[in-house]
């Protein structure tokens, strides 16, 4: 757990340090794959709890996913429907709150807090 | 426990996110830093009405260096209008209408030039209370002509704050301010230096914030003209209005 805090940390700083931002037409690009790495992250730590993490699946399914939310918000921009990046988010939101309601029972668990 | 989590691909991705995260910080501040486009309007506003300013106070100068000339040829005439001419050239003197040279002194204030950190900025900056405080301690003082940064002080001269720069009658000056007063070169700098208000300039302020201030006497001031106009609305003579 604290290994995860720390590469956290390391990348906010990385992130400030460099002082790197994206134009104003990418920010819902940015928004997507935020929530995209948090949707991962939280997944990467349940399946690692149910002892069923596997890299390949891991990084496929992040990659997968960031570039399907990309797509859906290019086509979205596209076809004059800018709204249609909403589906992604609603899609990643529904998963984040799922994969963290399990997330917290397998730590209590894992506590012995039952 | 650790163990479990320190796989590197997921350790790679949450490292990602926290970049991700700081790269939309550093997005969203860079936005919010932006101007507004509506200021920028207005900045253009601003400068597009201070050349047309700076026109008309031309066109000013010509027309009352014409009135000049036309006031002497009338004044050639006769002894009568002579006397009466001298007596506008004094009015106009003392009303701030003429460029006048002479002993004085010169105060030039700066703002300070590094903010300490966890002080005011405001502390570190020439305000107009501060330039207005000079201004009077020189009038006090006996000036007979007082100019801030060429823009003579006259009767109705405003000095107040614009944002960063201090307006005195219709034109923005920015730092360093110098204030040229015409009189006797002791008095006024005394006058400056024993100021309650001014005189902070010159010890606390500027050794505390690292103000500049400096107050030198001279035998060869310059005072310019006041260039503006005056367009009363609401005076009248009250001697019988001949104006």
């Amino acid at each position: 757990m604290l290994v995860l805090l720390l590469a956290l940390a390391l990348g906010v700083t990385l992130g400030l340090l460099t002082n790197f931002s994206v134009p104003a037409a990418a920010l819902t690009y940015l928004g997507v794959s935020v929530l995209a790495a948090i949707d991962a992250c939280l997944g990467g730590v349940k399946a690692a709890l149910e002892h069923t993490f596997d890299d390949k699946v891991f990084v496929s399914g992040f990659l997968t996913n960031t570039l399907m939310a990309a797509f859906i918000v290019f086509v979205g921009d596209r076809i004059g429907v800018r709204e249609l990046y909403l589906a992604a988010v609603v899609a990643f939101g529904l998963r984040v709150f799922d994969n963290l309601g399990t997330v917290r029972r397998l730590l209590f668990s894992r506590w012995g807090w039952e | 426990m650790t163990n479990a989590f320190s796989r590197p691909a997921l350790v790679a991705v949450v490292g990602f996110l926290g970049f991700l995260v700081a790269v939309s910080f550093n997005t969203t501040q860079r936005f919010a830093d932006a101007l507004p486009e509506r200021a920028n309007d207005l900045v253009d506003v601003v400068h597009d009405l201070e050349e047309q300013r700076t026109e008309l106070q031309d066109r000013l100068a010509e027309l009352r260096a014409e009135m000049d000339t036309l006031e002497k040829d009338a004044a050639d005439d006769s002894g009568v209008r002579e006397s009466y001419s001298r007596e506008l050239e004094t009015a106009r003197e003392a009303a701030g209408m003429l460029g006048v040279t002479g002993p004085g002194v010169e105060v030039v204030l700066g703002d300070g030039s590094e903010v300490a950190a966890g002080t005011d900025p405001n502390d570190y900056v020439i305000h107009d209370t501060d330039i207005a405080a000079v201004v009077n301690a020189l009038f006090a003082g006996g000036a007979e002509a007082v100019d801030i940064n060429g823009e003579r002080v006259v009767a109705t001269t405003p000095v107040r704050c614009a944002g960063t720069t201090i307006l005195v009658n219709s034109t923005r000056l920015g730092s360093p301010y110098t204030i040229r007063a015409i009189g006797d070169p002791t008095a006024l700098e005394d006058a400056v230096r024993e100021d309650p208000v001014a005189s902070l300039l010159f010890t606390t302020y500027r050794s505390q914030f690292g103000l500049q201030a400096e107050v030198r006497a001279g035998q060869d001031m310059t005072v310019e003209a006041y260039r503006g106009s005056f367009r009363p609305q609401y005076v009248s003579s009250d001697q019988g209005g001949d104006r």
